[in-house]
């Protein structure tokens, strides 16, 4: 099958994904047995009789639902969210501000949990049954039934307040300026600039929770890995591999090549839970991303931002799974062959 | 030799050989010898359940009194009181005097049914809708698979928040946002076994003697999807908790006072120096989770061959 019929076939799933999400969104916000308006607008706005006709107008709330919907998704694909009750400002604006630095957290978090979980993995599999093996998978069961929260916290008083090692809450420390905005990435930024300093500091911040957040999908990539690679060393080409005279090493090459191939799949998976990670993580070190302000919108009731968040994370999440699949794509002959 | 013996326990003749109920009740008693992290999960869950089920017995103080002359007391604090007994905290005090041992120890009344009913409740209306959808095919199956993808779509928490924060902070609405969110894994599961059952001979059998369609759905074909959606159900329960202390965590849970462990962490953050006041409930919900896991992981070796011979 052509890359091209293989990429539309899936894009057709897509798609009515995406539009079911905004409708889910749009129904959850009007479950609110609060009126919207109230809601939305701030207290010195309601005493305005225009300016809660306008809004009405806006948003459409003196039509029937279906009619509602169709203004939303018109003011969405405007790129307008609406406007969070918190911050004051346009949703939109919230999110292009806070989204690097989750953006940040989350891929530096899959890099460590890919590193760990791979390479547990992988030990594992080798030295399967042996006590490493075990030791391996005990650990990764404790890791994976403690909460986030209070990971992050043993890991703040251990690492942070008695040893010192990493820095504390924050991007950076109180008295460092940001780094000149390039990709919103700290860490990149500094470098760019050629600050080291400010690349230190910024790295010294990000490393405690990005390594509790990717200890934590580590143990999932550890447990596929693990089973997939089993499997694979069971099989005959491996077993012709070694008959060759190929040496163990090249040997061991072979079946983690193929092995690797759910793996992918799991990265997938395991970043919608970073990013639903990211909630309690970063409200915990105070990491001013997406998921603090969608912490402090739920605390608040603040819907367009609730809505504009879980609708963001949600895409992020499905755009993500659809360009695993297209990795697929090249990873697994068996897709190619299939159309044949 | 092993049908034999199955066939004289279970009263049936021998040539109809092991159900497949006895199969994995086999595969069960044989992975608790084999893993002994199961067994070791069992007790700390039942560990749990009589502690919860017993607390006024086992905790020494009224979980929610308060004594603000002994605010943030060390674990181990032993205090003279006025009547001349003296009184030990063994996890020390909050920053209302509250006494935390006693608090943990009423904890596991909320977080354990709040977990259980997420899961039972969660998975039987996926079990329903799972059975409907993969029994009448067509546009039910369509249109019910399709809305299971969407809730699939948001991760977890975000999809609880979102919904927790429509009905307002409370208890009920913690579990009930949880439950919308768990369904969907148990209706695909469910689905795709009733699918693969509903071809087979004694369905085709029930059929030929006139048997109706929900005899048919929830008499024959259900009773063989069961067990896998119970090991499901067992792998996600310290999932369900852990979200569920996320949640509480966030406030979005039980009410601020109460003694919950998610709830307790979050009060706990902001007197971050004492440090008992969120370690110890922290690691409440840990254990707790953990046995959960070590029994679902041993579960999962029984439904997952692969992984049987390692």
């Amino acid at each position: 099958m052509a890359f091209h019929i293989y990429f539309l076939r899936r894009l057709l799933f897509v798609v009515p994904l995406l539009f079911g999400i905004t409708i889910m969104a749009f129904l959850i916000a009007n479950a609110v047995p609060a009126d919207p308006v109230t809601a939305n607008l701030p207290q010195n706005a309601l005493n305005d009789e225009n300016l809660v006709q306008a809004f009405r107008e806006k948003w459409g709330l003196d039509q029937p639902l279906h009619v509602q919907y169709l203004t939303y998704i018109g003011n969405l694909l405007q790129g307008d969210m609406g406007r969070s009750i918190k911050t004051g400002r346009p949703v939109i604006d919230d999110i292009k501000q806070f989204l690097p630095a989750t953006m940040e957290l989350a891929t530096l978090s899959i890099v460590i949990g890919l590193f760990l979980g791979v390479g547990v993995g992988i030990i594992s599999a080798v030295y399967r049954n042996s006590l490493i093996d075990y030791v391996s998978r005990i650990f990764s069961l404790i890791g994976v039934s403690f909460p986030v929260f209070v990971l992050a916290l043993i890991g703040l008083a251990v690492l942070y307040a008695q040893l010192g090692i990493v820095a504390g809450p924050g991007r950076l420390g109180f008295r460092t300026a940001d780094p000149p905005l390039v990709t919103g990435f700290f860490t990149v930024d500094a470098l760019l600039a050629g600050d080291l300093k400010t690349f230190q500091e910024a790295f010294s911040h990000i490393i405690l929770p990005a390594f509790i957040l990717g200890s934590y999908v580590a143990g999932t990539i550890a447990r596929v890995t693990r089973s997939s690679l089993l499997e694979v060393l069971g099989m005959d080409y491996m077993r012709t591999a070694r008959a060759k005279g190929l040496g163990e090493r090249r040997v061991l090459w072979h079946g983690v090549r193929n092995a690797l191939i759910p793996v992918v799949t799991i990265i997938g998976l395991s970043y919608g839970n970073l990013l639903a990670g990211t909630v309690l993580t970063e409200s915990i070190f105070a990491w001013p991303g997406i998921g603090r302000y969608m912490f402090r919108a739920s605390t608040s009731q603040d819907f367009p931002a609730i809505m504009g968040v879980s609708m963001l994370i949600a895409i992020i999440y499905i755009v993500v799974n659809f360009v695993v699949d297209m990795l697929y794509f090249f990873l697994d002959p068996r897709i190619r062959g299939e159309g044949r | 030799m092993t049908t034999a013996s199955n066939a004289k326990v279970a009263g049936l003749p021998p040539e109809l050989g092991p159900s497949r109920l006895q199969l994995w009740l086999r595969a069960i008693s044989f992975q608790l010898r084999k893993n002994p992290l199961i067994t070791l999960g069992i007790l700390i869950v039942l560990g749990w359940f009589l502690v919860s089920l017993f607390a006024p017995l086992v905790a020494t103080a009224e979980p929610l009194a308060q004594n603000v002359t002994n605010r943030l007391l060390t674990p181990g604090t032993t205090v003279e009181l006025s009547d001349g007994s003296s009184f030990t905290y063994h996890m020390g005090t909050d920053e209302l005097g509250r006494d935390i041992f006693s608090r943990v120890v009423y904890g596991g009344r909320i977080t354990i049914p709040a977990g259980l009913a997420v899961i039972i409740i969660g998975s039987l209306l996926g079990t329903v809708i799972g059975a409907i959808a993969g029994y009448a095919g067509g546009l039910w199956d369509e249109l019910l698979m399709r809305i299971s993808e969407l809730f699939l779509a948001f991760p977890t928490i975000i999809l609880a928040l979102a919904v927790t924060a429509a009905l307002g902070p409370d208890l009920n609405n913690a579990i009930l946002a949880l439950v919308v969110v768990w369904w969907p894994t148990y209706a695909r599961l469910v689905r795709s076994l009733v699918l693969e059952i509903k071809s087979q001979e004694f369905v085709e059998a029930a059929r030929s003697i006139g048997a109706s369609n929900r005899y048919i759905l929830f008499r024959t074909i259900l009773p063989n999807a069961i067990a896998p959606a119970i090991v499901l159900a067992t792998l996600d329960i310290g999932n369900a908790i852990l979200t569920f202390a996320g949640l509480s965590f966030l406030g979005l849970g039980a009410e601020p006072s109460s003694p919950e462990w998610g709830r307790m962490v979050a009060i706990g953050i902001d007197f971050f120096d004492q440090w008992w006041m969120w370690l110890y409930p922290g690691l409440a919900i840990a254990s707790l989770v953990m046995a959960f896991n070590f029994i679902g992981d041993g579960l999962r070796d029984v439904a997952d061959p692969r992984t049987r011979n390692g």
